[in-house]
């Protein structure tokens, strides 16, 4: 019974539901108010995305014509369950709700089902525009992924040094490894590797200036063009969990050693590092770049990310 | 002598595929792919041949550990192999009528509707 | 359990008879001739079910001497069936796929005529397979090979009045031909060494025979293996007959021909020769399955058939196996083989809804389609169960395999090898671009809208939802449970590929491997890091997804705001956003998808294109190249 319950407090407490939206929701917050002040404006107030959700809920929901009703109403919901499972996998510094030997591929992998179910949800509402958002989203994530894997690799490695394998997965191993030799950021091999990181984590989330999936002046939110009410929301809470849920995984990554070993203290500089990963990887970016087109987010990284990628792999596959 | 069958066994399977890769008129590439099969079946036969040895024929009573003949095994195999090669050309003329019809042409190069 | 010795050739001639019986008896009634096809799958099938309890459970490897034709003094005359965990595996999936396949096969086919030469045909092939995994003598390797590829090309072309069948039963005719010639000079140089064809023999002489013959021979039979599994650069064969062939010979063509050259090359580096340990042969087999992996994924990627495409990917997953097969590890093998049955499983999947949509609609032309999954709910279902198997998302079986399969190859990786490092990111980037592939076929066939021209188009029947439904369940099985099937499954097999000396013990006698020089394996259960646990991560999902459910219904002050759209004419409200201007119809189609990755890789593609030319003597140039190639690395580095 215990064991439920803290299965049903981890799921939807703490790290997962309710955590995961209201750290994501303040983040959004904070970067819209960031943006706003960047470019000398003054900006929607903090809550204005949980305003943006609570309205949309509100509202009817109307299934075109062409949309097929079931995967269209019901895939949003998975994908931002498939977001609230990843939150669950990514310690909080020192406190983990669940950990196994290969979070990093689980990680992975959970990261993509929420895509792909939201790119199945688009793609069941028969708009045009949708078909084009999720072809756009699809080539964003062939472009960001083989970064994030080289960086994945550079931090198993890294952080695997001695263990039977020779290299971890498990995001547990690697903050404990933080915890003991300081955090990863701050060796000199692993600087490049951040860097990507930092670059991936826009166009994972969909930010500007990597939001070509949405682009809402060329093809009028993309993905998005037909949803309404109540699964709307849902998309636009799972875009705030996903700011929540790689910002967190970014601090698990790279600055795990700054962890102080008490969880509440943790967890309030946790929200303070997502805070400022966001400011450096979202907020700047958006402030002060325009959209890129679709083929040059792909070469940008296919060439620029990964190469940092690659040079923080390489340096570190040969022990440095 | 036996080098010989070595190397003329080579030389057909080199001269098929060299027919098959070259030649652009179906049948001819039908027929290289009869000449490898050729030449496998003289170097499959070769093997099993020694100097001097007599034709694997015995009664169980007369065989003894003084009998020498050539190794019967690679001439069943060789049959097996002949019989598979002329199923193969069979097949392979068949198939060449019916894209005769259905195309019209007989050039290797034309018949490529499924391509990239 | 003495009668159990006769199982493994019981199966493969109950197909075998079947053929025959078939071609007799079904000309006079259908019943009949179903009845027969039914009646020798299910033999076959339920006596190779039989041999799990002594072969994989008990570990036993069952030797059947045909005519009881035993090895006198250390020779073996006779021809033999031999099984172990390898085998059986192996004809585990060969058994269930035919079984799943023929079912199909009787609705599927229906319409077609002359289907008694389909059935024989079908059933020659499907023994054959089964002959070929059980089978303990090389020749009959050979023998099941061309059997194999003659009712292959043969069914391949039996619809000869679509477009492109006879052309492509051709080339795989002509350059299969000299894949299998390939294999049959291995065996006579083989032969011409060691005097003798049983596989246990050759096994315990070979290592003690490594001369130019046999290292050639190794080379030949290699690249023959090697195109029976399509391997780069035989690619264009499997496309061009899976594109062709009926969708239930698609299926045993790339889930269970494709295995035989997998099957063939285990058996082939593992056993025979025993050289998996060497850099040389890691290399040579892990580059070539990394290279098959990745060219012909981004081959799918520009596809507009639907059938070609999912053979390009077949090729692409069958490059997984082989990649991680030459890793060379416990692991590396038992991965390969877990994801071998996989592939299998959720490709014959694919394929049979690749094969109802065609049934339904008449077409496999991805950019003619679209909108299908308002008239056929049930195949896009089955389909996108498919799609995520393959693509690896959890929790379907294709994420368990390729989690294997990652740990496998950075297991290797972790000392140092850049080699395996590349190799795994490799499979990484083809994972996604998979993904990316099937995304494309979901939104051009299923979604979208629906083009006029195929408003009437009507589930498919009863008899086609079945296998499909079956082949889903099994993605879904074996993807949920991975430790069990590690331990029954892939353990002993992977256990038995490497251990030789039971093997050649099993067959000659025991002491023979010993006395030949062979030490016994040590091979311990690979270790797995982490596993796996699908249940409790099941488990997580569903509760989420139940509590967002809650949420999303409890949060919504009006559920009956949720408005559907009547079918015909209606409110405007309803149509597709167009800016502002009237709606038309517009469909998003296949090859208009991803164009940023194509327009940066054109050069690549464009040259890809015009590699894959379709004139069957350039694909037959490939396979002499790739021969010469092999044959000259073995010289060198072997």
């Amino acid at each position: 019974m215990t064991q439920f319950l803290m299965t049903a407090f981890h799921v939807l407490v703490f790290p997962g539901a309710l955590f995961c939206v209201v750290i994501g929701i303040l983040l959004a917050g904070i970067d819209r108010k960031l943006v706003a002040r960047m470019q000398n404006r003054v900006g929607p107030p903090l809550l204005q995305p949980l305003y943006d959700v609570l309205k949309c809920w509100g509202k009817e929901t109307i299934v075109p014509r062409h949309a097929r009703r079931g995967l269209f109403l019901y895939a949003p919901l998975v994908g931002f369950a498939a977001l609230i499972t990843t939150a669950l996998f990514i310690p909080v510094l020192s406190y983990t709700a669940y950990s196994t030997g290969g979070d990093l591929v689980v990680i992975l992998y959970l990261l993509t089902l929420a895509s792909v179910t939201m790119m199945v949800g688009a793609a069941a509402s028969g708009s045009p525009f949708a078909g084009v958002g999720l072809s756009r989203e699809m080539v964003a994530m062939i472009s960001y992924e083989l970064p994030f894997v080289l960086v994945l690799l550079a931090v198993g490695k890294v952080a695997g040094e001695g263990s039977a394998l020779g290299c971890t997965f498990s995001l547990q191993t690697i903050v404990n490894w933080q915890a003991a030799n300081g955090s990863i950021l701050f060796h000199w091999s692993m600087i490049p590797a951040a860097i990507a990181m930092l670059m991936v984590i826009p166009c994972e989330i969909g930010m500007h200036p990597f939001d070509v999936a949405e682009a809402e002046t060329e093809i009028c939110e993309g993905m998005l063009a037909e949803y309404s009410g109540a699964p709307l929301a849902v998309f636009k809470l799972s875009h705030c969990v996903k700011m929540y849920v790689m910002t967190a995984l970014f601090c698990a990554m790279f600055l795990g050693g700054l962890s102080t070993g008490i969880v509440v203290l943790d967890v309030l500089l946790v929200i303070v590092l997502c805070t400022v990963v966001t400011f450096v990887s979202m907020t700047v970016p958006h402030a002060v770049c325009a959209r890129l087109k679709v083929e040059q987010v792909f070469k940008f990284y296919w060439t620029v990310v990964a190469g940092l990628a690659a040079i923080s792999a390489i340096l570190v596959w040969f022990g440095l | 002598m036996i080098a010989m069958n070595y190397m003329a066994s080579f030389a057909l399977i080199a001269l098929g595929i060299y027919c098959i890769v070259s030649k652009r008129n179906l049948f001819k590439i039908c027929i290289g792919s009869a000449l490898v099969d050729y030449g496998v079946n003289l170097l499959i036969v070769s093997v099993g041949f020694n100097p001097g040895g007599t034709a694997p024929i015995f009664t169980i009573t007369e065989l003894n550990r003084a009998s020498f003949f050539v190794d019967p095994i690679p001439q069943a195999l060789t049959l097996t192999s002949i019989v598979i090669g002329a199923c193969t050309t069979a097949m392979t003329l068949s198939l060449i009528m019916k894209i005769k019809e259905q195309y019209g042409t007989l050039d290797s190069g034309e018949i490529r509707r499924l391509r990239g | 359990m003495e009668f159990m010795i006769n199982f493994p050739i019981l199966a493969v001639i109950s197909l075998f008879l079947g053929a025959f019986v078939t071609s007799l008896a079904g000309r006079r009634s259908e019943t009949a001739r179903n009845a027969v096809v039914l009646i020798s799958m299910a033999t076959s099938l339920i006596l190779v079910l039989c041999l799990i309890k002594p072969v994989l459970i008990d570990g036993e490897i069952i030797t059947y001497w045909l005519g009881n034709w035993q090895p006198v003094e250390g020779w073996a005359f006779g021809i033999s069936l031999q099984v172990d965990a390898l085998s059986l595996f192996f004809a585990l999936i060969v058994t269930v796929a035919v079984f799943v396949s023929g079912v199909y096969s009787f609705s599927y086919m229906k319409h077609d005529d002359s289907l008694v030469n389909f059935y024989t045909l079908f059933l020659m092939l499907s023994g054959s397979v089964l002959g070929l995994v059980l089978s303990g003598d090389l020749f009959n390797i050979f023998v099941m090979i061309e059997i194999m590829t003659f009712t292959a090309v043969a069914l391949t072309a039996f619809r000869n009045n679509y477009e492109g069948a006879l052309e492509g039963a051709f080339k795989y005719l002509i350059v299969g031909a000299l894949g299998s010639t390939s294999v049959l000079v291995g065996v006579a140089m083989i032969y011409s060494q060691l005097h003798t064809l049983n596989l246990a023999q050759i096994a315990a002489l070979l290592p003690s025979h490594m001369n130019p013959v046999t290292v050639a021979a190794f080379g030949f039979l290699f690249v023959g293996f090697g195109t029976k599994a399509f391997l780069f650069p035989f690619q264009p064969l499997a496309a061009d007959a899976h594109a062709v062939a009926p969708a239930s010979i698609s299926l045993m063509i790339s889930g269970v021909l494709t295995k035989c050259g997998v099957y063939g090359i285990v058996r082939l580096c593992y056993a025979l020769y025993q050289n998996m340990d060497q850099p040389f042969v890691q290399y040579l087999v892990t580059g070539v399955g990394a290279v098959s992996m990745f060219i012909c994924v981004t081959m799918a990627f520009n596809q507009h058939n639907f059938k070609r495409l999912l053979a390009f990917h077949s090729i692409s997953q069958v490059g997984y196996v082989i990649t991680v097969a030459g890793m060379g590890t416990m692991l590396g093998l038992s991965a390969g083989l877990y994801h071998a049955m996989n592939h299998t499983i959720f490709k014959g999947l694919l394929f049979l809804t690749a094969g109802a949509v065609q049934h339904a609609t008449g077409t496999l032309d991805l950019d003619e389609m679209g909108g299908l999954s308002k008239k056929m709910p049930k195949t896009t279902i089955l389909f996108l169960i498919g799609a995520a198997s393959i693509s690896g998302l959890p929790p379907f079986n294709g994420f368990a395999s390729k989690w294997m399969i990652y740990q496998a190859a950075f297991e290797r990786a972790a000392d140092g090898n850049i080699f395996f490092l590349v190799a795994a990111v490799a499979a990484l980037i083809t994972s996604v671009l998979t993904l990316a592939s099937f995304i494309k076929v979901a939104q051009s066939v299923f979604f979208g809208q629906l083009p006029e021209s195929m408003k009437d188009v009507k589930e498919v029947d009863q008899g086609m939802c079945i296998p499909m439904w079956i082949m889903a369940a099994l993605c879904v099985i074996t993807g949920l449970f991975p430790a069990q099937i590690q331990q029954w499954l892939l353990v002993p097999a992977a256990k038995a590929a490497m251990n030789a000396a039971a093997y050649i013990d099993a067959a000659m006698g025991n002491g023979y491997a010993a006395a030949n020089g062979i030490a016994a394996s040590s091979a311990a259960a690979p270790a797995f890091i982490g596993s796996w646990n699908p249940v409790t991560w099941l488990l997580l999902l569903l509760s989420v997804t139940i509590a967002v459910c809650l949420v999303a219904v409890l949060g919504n002050p009006n559920p009956k705001t949720t408005e559907v759209a009547e079918e015909t004419e209606g409110d405007d409200k309803f149509e597709s956003f167009f800016s502002g201007e009237k709606a038309v119809f517009s469909q998003v189609g296949g090859s208009d998808l991803f164009w940023g990755f194509k327009h940066n890789w054109r050069k690549y593609f464009s040259f890809m294109h015009d590699w894959h030319s379709g004139v069957v003597n350039d694909y037959a140039l490939y396979g002499a190249a790739a021969i010469a190639v092999v044959l000259a690395l073995c010289v060198i580095f072997l």
